[in-house]
């Protein structure tokens, strides 16, 4: 070979193996368009958007998340999915798995989450919530069951130990009610919404016996029902002025303003107690687990992948990648060093000593004794969020008292039940 | 006037083709799909004639839905009124011609808010815990007030903010047509001895009869599209005290279970309902303002 | 001694009334400069630790800059379209005798008490179909309808101000009809026209109930992204909410003092007219 003919092989060869490299360097990247998320406010979420520039690196695009309340996210998620298809990712959660999963809206989540994320790291009830039929649809954000976190200064100045049945938690509230001087015994969820005021009721609903179907004929127009709706709207009396229609802030929010002596609510409640930037009772809160009969309320919400806004593999992917980086284990680290309480779901970080450190002992305690009588409280079905949201209006116009015929609101839902059954396939 | 030209169909054929499509089109397929059976999430559905028409007359949030905006026209024509010609009189009478001027200006910025932003505004005031305006209750009883969960006050606060927005433009608009009055009739009741209320109520405002019949007209038909009002501050609640007939179809239509058909059912209905009044009331409006 | 009495008490009301303009929204304006915690308390605080961060998130939102952009797009294109139709008809309206032209202002007066509930019901499965859902164009088409009745509505009168003998002047003088439109009738009211035509910008920017059937994401007006953020629900961010208000109603209030001439001469030459 000539000296000329060499170089030019030698040059070309090193420029092949120079584009090689690069080429590997720079890989294809994943996503070729923003990804499009439709989300409920939320601490992990707001941090998450922090990092942008990371996911971008990782994935070449961005994300933009809009924020809607649970009840517009609920309704507006469910739109989107069913017609035009413009967000990729959607928050869903224990209600609406059922609907979203058997309508396919949404795509199995594990064959898109990289193995590398390690899924079976997540919570096992976290898990379990998040399957529909088996597969697994959405990768947790928050979830857990119920506590019952009460005012430890205000009970022992009233000389009470904390409640463990319902009827000593009825009679405590009735004696630590003091509106005159801004306390009230209770707080409780008024809003209309399967995921606002029926959820708080639920638990009192099944602690009674209740249940909702029995195969396809609705059976939850009995006594436990009517015994439920009635000790709901009597502790209602003592539950602060907002909550009537109200929701979780409201409620959560007049505890953590001082306004409350004890409640039973979703366990991130204990993270924001001990948090002084939100909380104006650090110190003074204890927890238990909810008295019986009642059962907590067990759900879960995570991230999913859109079926008509992710059409082709490509997109599936993005979507599967994001989340797994949302739910991440170095995220999950930063919302725990973020002392974001009820954003963390991964065993590995729940079970860390920093988490203990962080949060104490007693909380774990708690913790590990309500999961034991954490329930599925609702109706796993595509049809529940109509359903509850139908009885949530009904039980508002309760509350608020503008109506007050618990046994007519039932039947009523009785009738709606049969017919949304009825026009079922 | 003029000689033949073509001026007048060029400007206005293609204009009203353009405004008649636009208008027709959504009306009439509003009750095509009212024939339907649609829902949002289900593109296949089947024509079902009058049923929905049937279920609606059989639904009592419809029928509350209907007695709710019913309610809300009265109370609030009656209240901008009622808010607008006393203060109209007042600035009159009782201002230098400047400071009504200024007065004027500063009564029209509720009118040009989004009634989003006028509904936020004071939904804020309004919050039990913190708002300004329920402060000083607060004081004085010491227990916080809710006016928007309270199914008693809840639409009289709604309709505050509507007032609040309509009744200052609205007593402007008054005042300046207060101003543009000839002088002498005025002047001579007042030489009869006639006190100053009724200077105005038996000459000044009969002489505005036809500007107030038509601004009575004109609140009536702007007080059907209370639903921002509505949907930011209370969503129809507490329970569905005030779910005005729009609320309720837009619920029905998108936050509930999207059932389109049925919800453009209640917009037909509101429709006819709405342009048969409305189109009998202009006739005489019309007729009063010749006399 | 009564009249001053009854004068100081006129005084009193007018003074509420006042008040209550530009308390609420200048308490709106201040909390937007307060951190939450401040506006959370039972007290309200007049003197508090201002901060510039509310203002900055709202500016900064992708989402309030996709509304902003929105709003300005529709309002702007569809009032520009609703004065290129509308006002050459509105002027045919008021200067020639037509046999249809009652008919016309009714028509168009009609239009106004459609209740948008009515229309947008319909137009969100048309725009489905269609595959125009959630874009801008679906919205300017939607809110050409508004501004096209709307502008007609308030142009006729003006237009019928102008006086007679000008234009009969023009004509004298040799000018076409169309020249005498252009070049002597919008000249000569274009003050009242100009009020026409921000009125109708002012109605669709403040519009929410048509938007929001019509949008989802992509085409999302100011006052949908300003609605979904007072509904946030949880941690409501009160000090955003205030500074996102009052960025949504800074645009119409720039119009004030157009608006305020317009409404003065709409009447003053009502009565005369």
């Amino acid at each position: 070979m000539s000296l000329r003919a060499a170089l030019a092989a030698s040059v070309g060869g090193a420029l092949v193996l120079a584009a090689g490299l690069a080429g590997a360097a720079n890989a294809e990247p994943v996503c070729t368009h923003d990804l499009r998320v439709l989300a409920q406010p939320r601490d992990g979420l707001t941090l998450l958007e922090k990092y942008k520039d990371e996911f971008k690196k990782l994935s070449g695009a961005s994300f933009d998340i809009d924020y809607l309340n649970e009840n517009d996210r609920r309704a507006k998620s469910r739109a989107d999915a069913s017609t035009v298809g413009k967000y990729n990712v959607y928050y869903i959660d224990e209600a609406n798995i059922a609907l979203f999963a058997s309508s396919k809206w949404v795509v199995p989540l594990l064959d898109y989450y990289p193995k590398e994320y390690d899924f079976a790291d997540f919570d096992p009830g976290r898990q379990k919530v998040a399957t529909y039929e088996g597969k697994v649809y959405f990768a947790p954000l928050t979830g857990g069951g119920d506590l019952l976190v009460y005012r430890k200064d205000l009970l022992e100045k009233a000389g009470l130990k904390p409640p463990t049945t319902l009827d000593e938690m009825i009679a405590d509230v009735k004696k630590l009610n003091d509106p005159d001087h801004g306390v009230y015994g209770i707080a409780l969820r008024g809003q209309r919404g399967s995921g606002a005021n029926v959820w708080r009721w639920m638990p009192y609903f099944r602690g009674f016996g209740g249940k909702w179907f029995d195969g396809n004929k609705p059976v939850f127009d009995g006594e436990p029902a009517v015994k439920a709706t009635q000790v709901y709207l009597d502790l209602f009396k003592y539950s602060p002025p907002g909550t009537k229609t109200g929701s979780w802030d409201e409620s959560t929010g007049a505890f953590l303003a001082g306004q409350v002596a004890l409640l039973v609510e979703s366990t991130p409640l204990a993270g924001e107690a001990i948090d002084p930037k939100v909380s104006k009772v650090v110190g003074k809160v204890g927890y238990a687990p909810p008295p019986s009969p009642l059962t907590g309320g067990g759900y879960g919400h995570g991230l999913a992948i859109g079926a008509k806004g992710n059409k082709d593999e490509e997109s599936k992917k993005c979507a599967g990648l994001f989340i797994a980086w949302a739910t991440s284990k170095e995220n999950e680290k930063r919302r725990l060093d973020a002392d974001q309480f009820g954003e963390l779901n991964r065993t590995s970080i729940l079970s860390s000593d920093e988490f203990n450190k962080k949060f104490g002992a007693d909380l774990g305690q708690a913790l590990a004794a309500t999961a034991k009588v954490t329930a599925v409280n609702f109706w796993q079905d595509p049809e529940w969020p109509n359903l509850g949201d139908h009885w949530g209006i009904e039980l508002e116009e309760l509350v608020t008292g503008t109506r007050t015929d618990i046994k007519g609101a039932l039947d009523e839902l009785n009738t709606y039940a049969k017919t949304l059954v009825a026009n079922r396939k | 006037m003029r000689i033949r030209t073509h001026l007048p169909f060029v400007f206005t054929a293609p204009t009203m083709a353009v405004l008649a499509v636009l208008a027709f089109v959504p009306t009439i397929d509003a009750v095509n799909i009212a024939l339907q059976n649609r829902e949002l999430s289900n593109p296949d559905s089947v024509y079902v004639g009058f049923a929905n028409f049937r279920m609606l007359f059989s639904d009592p949030r419809f029928l509350n839905s209907v007695w709710v905006s019913v309610e809300w026209e009265v109370i609030t024509v009656a209240a901008t009124m009622a808010v607008a010609i006393p203060l109209a009189i007042l600035m009159f009478e009782a201002t230098s011609p400047r400071a009504r001027n200024a007065l004027c200006v500063l009564f029209i910025v509720p009118a040009l808010l989004p009634r989003v932003s006028a509904a936020f505004v004071w939904r804020f005031a309004f919050h039990p815990l913190f708002g300004l305006a329920v402060y000083p209750l607060r004081l004085i009883t010491g227990h916080p007030i809710d006016l928007l969960a309270d199914p008693h006050t809840a639409m009289a606060t709604v309709a505050i903010v509507d007032v609040w927005q309509w009744g200052l433009l609205f007593a402007v608009i008054i005042v300046k047509l207060l101003e543009t009055l000839p002088r002498q009739p005025l002047e001579a009741a007042l030489l009869d001895h006639a006190r100053t209320w009724e200077v105005y109520a038996y000459v000044a405002l009969p002489m505005l009869r036809g500007a107030l019949i038509s601004l009575v007209f004109v609140k009536m038909v702007e007080s059907l599209r209370a639903f921002d009002l509505i949907y930011v501050m209370t969503r129809g609640g507490p329970g569905i005290s005030t779910e005005t007939l729009d609320m309720y179809a837009f619920s029905q239509g998108f936050i509930e279970s999207g059932r389109i058909s049925y919800a453009s059912s209640m917009a037909v209905l509101m429709m006819i309902a709405t342009t048969a009044a409305f189109t009998i009331l202009w006739r005489r409006v019309r007729r009063w303002q010749e006399v | 001694m009564a009249r001053g009495v009854s004068a100081f008490v006129a005084r009193a009301v007018i003074a509420v009334g006042a008040a209550s303009v530009v308390v609420p929204l200048l308490w709106t304006l201040l909390s937007g400069f307060k951190n939450r915690v401040d506006i959370v308390t039972p007290t309200p605080m007049l003197f508090f630790h201002p901060t510039l961060e509310n203002f900055l998130y709202v500016a900064e939102r992708e989402s309030v800059r996709t509304g902003l952009l929105n709003s300005i797009i529709v309002s702007g294109c569809s009032v520009l379209i609703g004065a290129a139709l509308g006002l050459p008809c509105a002027y045919a309206v008021a200067r020639y005798p037509m046999r249809f032209a009652h008919d016309i202002q009714f028509f168009v007066l009609s239009l106004r008490f459609l209740p948008p509930v009515a229309i947008a019901i319909p137009l969100i499965v048309i725009w489905l179909d269609v595959g125009l859902y959630d874009t801008r164009v679906a919205l300017v088409v939607t809110y050409s309808l508004l501004t096209l009745a709307t502008t007609i509505w308030l142009a006729i009168p003006a237009f019928k101000r102008v006086p007679a003998e000008i234009e009969e002047a023009a004509f004298v003088d040799g000018y076409g009809p169309y020249a005498i439109f252009f070049l002597i009738a919008l000249p000569v009211a274009w003050k009242s026209l100009i009020g026409a035509v921000v009125f109708s910008f002012v109605l669709v920017w403040n519009e929410f109930l048509i938007a929001l059937m019509l949008t989802t994401s992509d085409a999302k007006t100011l006052p949908v992204v300003a609605s979904e953020m007072t509904q946030l629900g949880r941690d409501v961010p009160w000090g955003i909410l205030n500074a996102s208000v009052i960025l949504l109603s800074l645009p119409p209030l720039l119009f004030l003092g157009v608006l305020s001439r317009f409404l003065s001469s709409a009447l003053k030459t009502r009565n005369q007219g």
